[in-house]
């Protein structure tokens, strides 16, 4: 029998991130609340989204933190616990679509111009705005395809970011629990 | 069709009243009877307004609503605690805005800790002024947030109505915990329509609540609980504060001897069995008895009832109930399942549901648990809890046990926290459950006194005793006053032992006897003449051992407001003690409860108990 004491883990400890999705009556005060159930114990909310939904009233926020699996599954049964939230679940590892939008001011002088189009390109990167010193770009996918633009646009030099965070969706409405049933959170038996 | 309408609309439906008024009007609907709080610019309407309500009703008293005023505004949160440990009603308190919002921080917070059920109604400024740092301008909604089940800050005056009564519903329902409504002046002030119905809807919360109430046993359940229990042989309850706020005190009762499993309680659990029972084992934990700690230790089934394995119970988790083969867990909160402590068997819902389903369900399981009854009784007689009885100098479990005799475990007590709180929790005999209030999770001093205050303005009929320490004491000195001011025949007895005594034990034990801020021998405070400087016609001060029980009887039998301070050894100790984070067979008994080999304290070694068992 394991037995998981949450205040032994350390807010640094590099567990990797989570997706944590969190459906919310759209009122006054709610998205403080739960941020301050992440500032209370002392994590760092890697990203934050939150807009309307689906359904008029609700929001939904989309969250990465990093922090321990077991851990994130404990917030989130105290965000559960709060009376503006709906539906809160951990969507690492379920099988989700995830996207994040950036803008990227990148420094394009003549005669690299081509080559920065063409690199832009293999992302599908659009050009937004452009200026004789700089394109900005608009890149639109998950993490790993925004890091690997970044990567190629850098040695160019980056003048300015803007990133709008994660937002993530499961592929098919039942799919809610993860494989490991770790979303399984006791409500009702 | 309209007739039946028409008798279910409210009398005062489309009424045209203020804000104020409404609250008022929302408040009496939900049976409140008292009111603690204190007054102020921002919340000056709502008074009026209580003010006018008990004019209105002044030919039927019993309508009216109480009003009762501290000397400060955390004194009217701890009383409203009181008044809802002690009947299990929700306790309101109205204050102002600004300091006396965050005066009420701490009791809404130590509310939240021990799950009580009480609303607060802050003023605020009008809402045109909010954000601009004016005069008593506090962020209510910032501040309680973190600390309260629920806040509310009321923008659209035609919410109020509907807000206040949403309060009272998510103050008690599920797992209960205080909610805050901060109510701008402008909104008290403003004129509206009385709806007389209506709730503001949590989508996520009422399908929660609707979850919890629909959540029993199942057979399966049932025989898996009770397989689990064939297997044992030596089977423990851990009762928690979830069994006095569930009212699942009588259900466990009949559990525990339908099935012969012997009790251990928390802190808050205290009062859920009978103390005096054969099967009661009193409370386990950093301050437990030995014998309830032992028998933690020696359990193979440890069945907890509305408790969590809070750090004071647990000690180091990994060592917690070593031979426990299985772990069960009810519970109404489903974020303590599995929080500290994985277990084998749980259930989220209600303790009182499940434990009736249990019975219900056990079918024709029958097991024979004398041999280790025999057992906990053993541990019981050879680890009784004791204490230096020849000492010359009084000693605090001995007027707790003097308290026992004349109280016969029938009183509600209140504590403050401290040594004096641990010696109650562990020689106070308790008969009833919300017999015993105390600060458990957040460890408040100065609870002790408003929180008998709200106790005995609930319960006018029973003896409520504060048994204090004279640091806890002078937290909340000036609600002496209070007690005084509204006749209410509190007993406040205070062990004073020159020092706050819990700090001063720690800092013996790790801190080289250096009592860095924890002596207080030489202070001046005259606590008698203080107390009856304050009204209280009944003040002693007692220093003499052989006097001790007539003095309390005194005490304890006079009509009105009474206040005893017994100056003890100040060198006692608070024993057993399991050091922080350290397991149970780290236990220190002290020089005068029997302690156990540390060889049988191993859950490897091969002692008596695995060879009778």
């Amino acid at each position: 029998m394991t037995d998981v004491s949450l205040q032994a883990s350390k807010p640094d400890n590099p567990k990797g991130t989570r997706t944590l999705s969190i459906l919310v009556e759209n009122r006054f005060g709610v998205l403080s609340r739960i941020a301050g159930l992440f500032s209370a114990r002392g994590y760092n909310i890697e990203s934050l989204t939150v807009a309307g939904s689906s359904e008029p009233g609700l929001s939904r926020i989309t969250m990465v933190v990093r922090c321990e699996p077991l851990l994130a599954q404990q917030i989130l049964k105290q965000v559960d616990k709060l009376p503006d939230t709906v539906e809160a679940s951990d969507l690492s590892e379920t099988n989700c679509v995830e996207r994040e939008l950036i803008l990227v001011r990148v420094r394009a002088p003549e005669g690299k111009r081509t080559t920065l189009l063409t690199e832009a390109e293999i992302f599908r990167a659009r050009v937004v705005t452009a200026t004789p010193e700089n394109y900005v770009f608009e890149v639109t996918g998950d993490s790993g395809k925004v890091e690997a633009f970044l990567d190629v646009v850098r040695p160019y030099g980056i003048d300015e970011m803007v990133r709008t965070g994660k937002v993530a969706l499961h592929r098919n409405l039942n799919s809610r629990v993860n494989e490991n049933g770790d979303n399984a959170m006791p409500a009702a038996r | 069709m309209n007739a039946q309408l028409d008798k279910k609309r409210h009398p005062l439906a489309g009424k045209r009243m203020s804000g104020a008024e409404m609250i008022i009007q929302v408040l009496a609907e939900e049976g409140v009877d008292t009111i603690f709080g204190y007054t102020g610019g921002a919340i000056l309407p709502t008074y009026d307004a209580i003010f006018r309500y008990n004019v209105e009703h002044e030919s039927n008293r019993s309508e009216q609503i109480q009003l009762i005023v501290p000397a400060n505004e955390q004194g009217a949160g701890f009383m409203a605690a009181g008044y809802a440990r002690a009947t299990g009603k929700v306790g309101v308190f109205i204050v102002t805005s600004g300091p006396a919002a965050t005066n009420s921080v701490t009791p809404i917070r130590d509310s939240m800790a021990d799950s009580v059920p009480v609303v607060l109604i802050c003023g605020q400024v009008a809402r045109n002024a909010i954000g601009t740092d004016a005069f008593q301008e506090a962020p209510v909604f910032n501040l309680m947030s973190s600390c309260a089940k629920h806040v509310f800050l009321v923008e659209d005056p035609e919410d109020l109505e509907i807000t206040v009564r949403t309060a009272f519903e998510i103050a008690r329902s599920g797992r209960p915990g205080p909610v805050v409504i901060d109510v701008p002046k402008d909104v008290q002030n403003w004129e509206g329509t009385f709806k007389g119905e209506g709730m503001l809807h949590f989508r996520g919360y009422e399908n929660r609540m609707k979850a919890l109430a629909a959540a029993r046993l199942t057979e399966q359940d049932c025989l898996d609980f009770f397989d689990l229990l064939q297997r044992c042989e030596r089977p423990l309850i851990c009762a928690g504060g979830g069994i006095i706020c569930g009212d699942a005190a009588e259900r466990l009762r009949e559990f525990s001897q339908k099935f012969q499993i012997p009790v251990v309680t928390t802190l808050m659990g205290i009062g859920s069995v009978d103390t005096t029972d054969k099967l009661s084992l009193h409370m386990l934990g950093m301050h437990g008895m030995a014998y309830a700690n032992y028998a933690v230790m020696d359990c193979d089934f440890l069945i907890t009832i509305g408790a969590r394995f809070d750090d004071r119970v647990a000690g180091k988790v990994q060592e917690f109930a070593p031979r426990a083969r299985y772990f069960a867990h009810i519970d109404i909160d489903a974020a303590e399942i599995g929080k500290v402590k994985t277990v084998t068997w749980f259930h989220v819902g209600s303790a009182q549901d499940a434990l009736s389903d249990l019975m219900k369900g056990s079918g024709d399981f029958c097991k024979d648990f004398s041999k280790w009854l025999d057992h906990v009784d053993e541990l019981k007689t050879n680890h009784v809890r004791n204490y230096d009885r020849e000492s010359p100098a009084i000693q605090p479990p001995y007027v707790i046990e003097c308290l026992n005799e004349i109280t016969q475990g029938e009183a509600i007590i209140c504590t403050g926290v401290g040594q004096h709180q641990m010696w109650a929790a562990q020689y106070l005999e308790v008969k009833h459950p919300r017999s015993f209030l105390t600060s458990g999770s957040m460890g408040t001093m100065g609870f002790g006194l408003p929180a008998a205050i709200g106790a005995q303005a609930a319960c006018p009929d029973r003896l409520v005793i504060d048994i204090d320490g004279d640091g806890s004491m002078r937290m909340n000195l000036g609600e002496l006053e209070t007690a005084t001011t509204y006749s209410l025949p509190i007993k406040v007895l205070v062990l004073n032992n020159q020092g706050d005594g819990m700090v001063r034990q720690w800092q013996k034990i790790y801190f080289g006897n250096r009592f860095s801020g924890s002596d207080k021998s030489l202070r001046q405070k005259d606590f008698v003449k203080t107390a009856e400087a304050d009204g209280f016609e009944f003040a002693a001060r007692l220093t003499d051992k052989k006097l001790l029980k007539k003095t309390l009887t005194e005490f304890v039998r006079f009509k009105g407001p009474a206040f005893l301070e017994v100056m003890i050894d100040p060198d006692a100790c608070v024993y057993p003690m399991v050091g922080p984070g350290m397991g149970y067979k780290e236990m220190i008994t002290g020089d005068y409860i029997v302690g156990r080999d540390a060889a049988e304290n191993l859950p490897e070694s091969p002692s008596k108990l695995t060879d009778s068992f």
